[in-house]
């Protein structure tokens, strides 16, 4: 990158931090003029990320070295002030963390889904939060969010990451209790930081293992130190504690799994649906939770030099992808199946993180993220329209009311659903793919099953939403309307890279490849190449040329085959009114068909029973051992400390006898004192 | 009379100690304590003469002592005296089992 731009990289988190600074100070007395600053600040803070990128990847790969003479000049690092200084003397190791904004090509394209989609939430925002009495307090809220996410992304030192990675749990708990008089939202945003602490926990011991190993805490070069594969020296001798490696790996991915919210941590994030819907699509769809894989991929070489710990990875994730999508099948409002799909579709990053496959992993990143902001919006427009009304069984027909609305939901639903050309075929074809290719048949396998469920709870929802007769509350009937422009404009800068960006960044051939200088594989994968060369060069992965008549060909049939059943099998269940295409819903053959595996469908309603697991384990047992603990403490514990006291004042409260103040008392204890010594003294002389 | 008996005058001087230690742990009267420790210097003082005028050794010089404790004995008196007619005017009464005002 051109250095002369670094001093742009701290400029893109300052733009938002002063508009929080200054909404937060003033932002009352602004009234509906609140959005001005905020919204003005993150539209500049994209332009300027928007510069960074395009000079950080148009450096990125083999075209990098002919363009400026020689090099890999693919990343920037702005270094602003020593925040700890403490360098190591005598042995000791340095701990010195300083406040550092570094990007590279993985970066880079985090900076694009967070500042892009950032920005048009914001502005949807304007419309959507329009009535609420906390117009201010929402927008320097979201300010708050992008800085903490923009730190995240571009942290230099695992502390500062960590930070960043507390303040984004801090603003997801103000925005998930946006509306704090309602007791569910307030209840939601205490679940959501509370799981995620147990997630922190983990991330926070992984850093510190991360130290012992490598005795720093900059991220890049204890990552270069751990992915030697061996536990380094660092020339000062051994680590005092070498943690092994699959330890560290663990401990990182636990703190994965609370902020992307998979298995078993993953209770928090539909009942974060309780917050605004544009913070359930900027927050909780398309950056905050990708906080966990785009950490996890970061750190690639610790899990590429412990393979055992991507299997778990892997599994968890793949696991999480097929809860998640059994439960959206049969969940009633709009915000949730949609939030159950997140978990689902963050569960196939992970498993392909697991797999070794890391680039497909981002690519699904991003494309979900634009996808699914889009479709969380467009539920946003579409609660907005039936004025507040979340439940799908009270919807339908919309189609003609609020056309913008429809059709670009329709858009994300096919997205995301795996159809080609759209976005989310391309990404989720490579996951699949890379699993069968590396050699994850089970994770394959399950993963063509959960995209056949994602295919049909997606038209599912656009079914029951859209389509087939209106069962909208006679009295909002005449009232439902589309949204105001600032709303629907969003909607459709989003609709576009839904179905054109998968295309853009994964075709390996021309027109597209040679203009950035790469060849065989797709854009992304050339942009990214340089990050996770070495973890694929660990894992023994090579790049393979695409057959479109081999083994490819054949995966990429399958993809096609899987979404197309799925949507096909919704059709039938919940109408479709697509063109020529007509079906009508058959909510008889639903019963029908729920009544035939009622012990499926009650699991799928309940979600699994994890809430009330978590009720049993964590509320029923874990407060009768709490309240064992508290009896010990005020029996046992306090009856021994206070005891002692007690004895201590009657012991004082006796001898206070002794002392009768009358000048006699101890005037005759004075004469017998000294009768005894005196009389002992000739005693003893005596003999 | 005088006698030329050391004994006679330590006995003497025992028993004037103990009619004055009798008196003040018996009496309840603030003066009549004061006077009971005079009666105990005073005690104290004849067998430091005694001793002083027997014993060869000491040439005499114990009745330097014996002015010396008369002094102190003064001002003990003066001190002692000032301090019970300020409880007197205070507590009106000379007994001192109804000092009691610490112990409350």
């Amino acid at each position: 990158m051109n250095q002369e731009l670094t001093f742009l990289i701290p400029l893109i988190i300052a733009l938002p931090l002063a508009g929080f600074l200054i909404t937060a100070a003033i932002g009352k007395h602004l009234g509906k003029r609140a959005h001005l600053i905020p919204v003005g600040a993150v539209v500049l803070s994209w332009l300027v990320a928007m510069v960074v990128v395009a000079a950080v990847l148009f450096d990125t790969g083999p075209a990098a070295g002919t363009r400026y003479g020689g090099g890999p000049p693919f990343t920037a690092l702005a270094t602003l002030w020593q925040w700890i200084p403490a360098h190591g003397f005598g042995g000791s190791p340095d701990f010195t963390v300083s406040i550092g904004f570094f990007v590279d090509s993985l970066t880079a394209v985090l900076l694009i889904v967070v500042t892009t989609i950032g920005m048009l939430v914001h502005v949807y925002s304007i419309g959507y939060m329009a009535h609420d009495a906390g117009y201010w307090r929402f927008f320097a809220y979201l300010n708050l969010f992008m800085v903490s996410m923009l730190v995240l992304v571009l942290a230099d030192s695992w502390l500062v990451l960590f930070v960043a990675w507390e303040l984004v749990g801090l603003s997801s708990y103000l925005l998930i209790g946006f509306w704090y008089r309602k007791n569910a939202a307030a209840l939601a945003s205490k679940k959501a930081f509370i799981v995620n602490r147990v997630g922190d926990v983990g991330f926070a011991l992984g850093i510190m293992a991360i130290f012992l190993d490598t005795h720093t805490l900059n991220i890049r070069d204890s990552l270069q130190i751990l992915g030697a594969g061996s536990i380094p020296t660092s020339g000062l001798g051994p680590a005092p504690f070498p943690i092994p490696i699959a330890i560290v790996a663990l401990l990182v991915f636990a703190g994965a799994v609370g902020k992307s919210a998979q298995f078993p941590l993953h209770v928090w994030l539909p009942d974060a649906m309780e917050g605004p819907t544009p913070v359930s699509a900027l927050i909780h769809a398309a950056t905050m939770v990708n906080a966990g894989v785009y950490m996890v991929a970061r750190a690639n070489p610790i899990f590429a030099a412990a393979p055992e710990v991507m299997t778990v990875v892997a599994a968890i994730g793949i696991f999480t992808a097929i809860l998640a999508a059994s439960i959206a099948m049969t969940q009633t409002d709009i915000k949730r199946v949609l939030a159950y799909s997140t978990l689902s579709q963050l569960g196939y990053m992970f498993a392909s993180l697991g797999v070794g496959a890391f680039t497909a992993a981002i690519f699904h990143l991003m494309t979900h993220g634009f996808f699914k902001g889009l479709l969380f919006l467009g539920s946003g427009s579409v609660i907005h329209a039936v004025h507040e009304e979340q439940d799908m069984r009270k919807m339908g027909g919309l189609r003609k009311k609020i056309p913008q609305t429809y059709r670009t939901m329709l858009i994300g639903a096919i997205a995301i659903s795996g159809i080609p050309p759209l976005a989310g075929f391309f990404s989720k074809d490579e996951i699949l793919g890379e699993a069968f290719k590396n050699g994850f048949y089970w994770v394959w396998a399950i993963g063509i099953v959960v995209a056949v469920m994602t295919a049909f709870y997606m038209f599912r929802l656009i079914g029951l939403t859209f389509w087939g007769k209106s069962r909208v509350d006679p009295a909002v009937e005449p009232k439902v309307h589309e949204s105001p422009r600032v709303m629907t404009i969003p909607l459709w800068l989003l609709a576009i890279p839904s179905v054109i960006l998968g295309a853009i960044l994964s075709w390996p051939g021309p027109p597209l490849g040679p203009l950035f200088g790469q060849s065989g594989t797709g854009l992304l994968a050339g942009w990214l190449e340089p990050v996770f060369a070495g973890a694929q060069q660990m894992l023994g992965r090579t790049e393979t040329t695409f057959q479109i008549f081999g083994i490819d060909g054949a995966l990429l049939g399958a993809s096609i085959a899987v979404a197309v059943m799925g949507v096909v099998a919704a059709w039938r269940l919940f109408g479709v009114e697509l063109g020529p295409i007509r079906g009508a819903q058959r909510h008889d053959q639903v019963k029908a068909l729920t009544a035939r595996v009622p012990g499926l469908y009650r699991a799928s309603l309940n979600k699994w029973w994890f809430d009330d697991l978590n009720h049993v384990l964590f509320i029923v047992i874990g407060g009768a051992i709490a309240n064992g603990a508290a009896w010990f403490d005020r029996n046992i514990v306090d009856g021994i400390v206070n005891g002692i006291g007690s004895v201590t004042r009657r012991a004082g409260g006796d001898l206070a006898r002794v002392q009768t103040g009358r000048v006699q008392n101890y005037a005759l204890g004075i004469a017998i004192g000294l009768i005894v010594m005196a009389g002992s003294y000739l005693f003893i002389a005596g003999h | 009379m005088m006698s030329d008996d050391l004994t006679t005058y330590l006995v003497l001087s025992g028993a004037l100690f103990a009619i004055g230690t009798f008196g003040f742990l018996a009496r309840r009267n603030a003066i009549s304590m004061l006077m009971s420790i005079e009666l105990m210097l005073n005690a104290v003082n004849l067998s430091i003469v005694a001793f002083g005028a027997f014993i060869p050794g000491l040439q005499n010089r114990g009745a330097v002592i014996a002015l010396m404790v008369m002094a102190v004995a003064a001002a003990e008196a003066t001190v002692g005296l000032a301090i019970v007619i300020a409880i007197y005017r205070n507590r009106k009464t000379p007994l001192v089992d109804e000092y009691d005002a610490m112990r409350r």
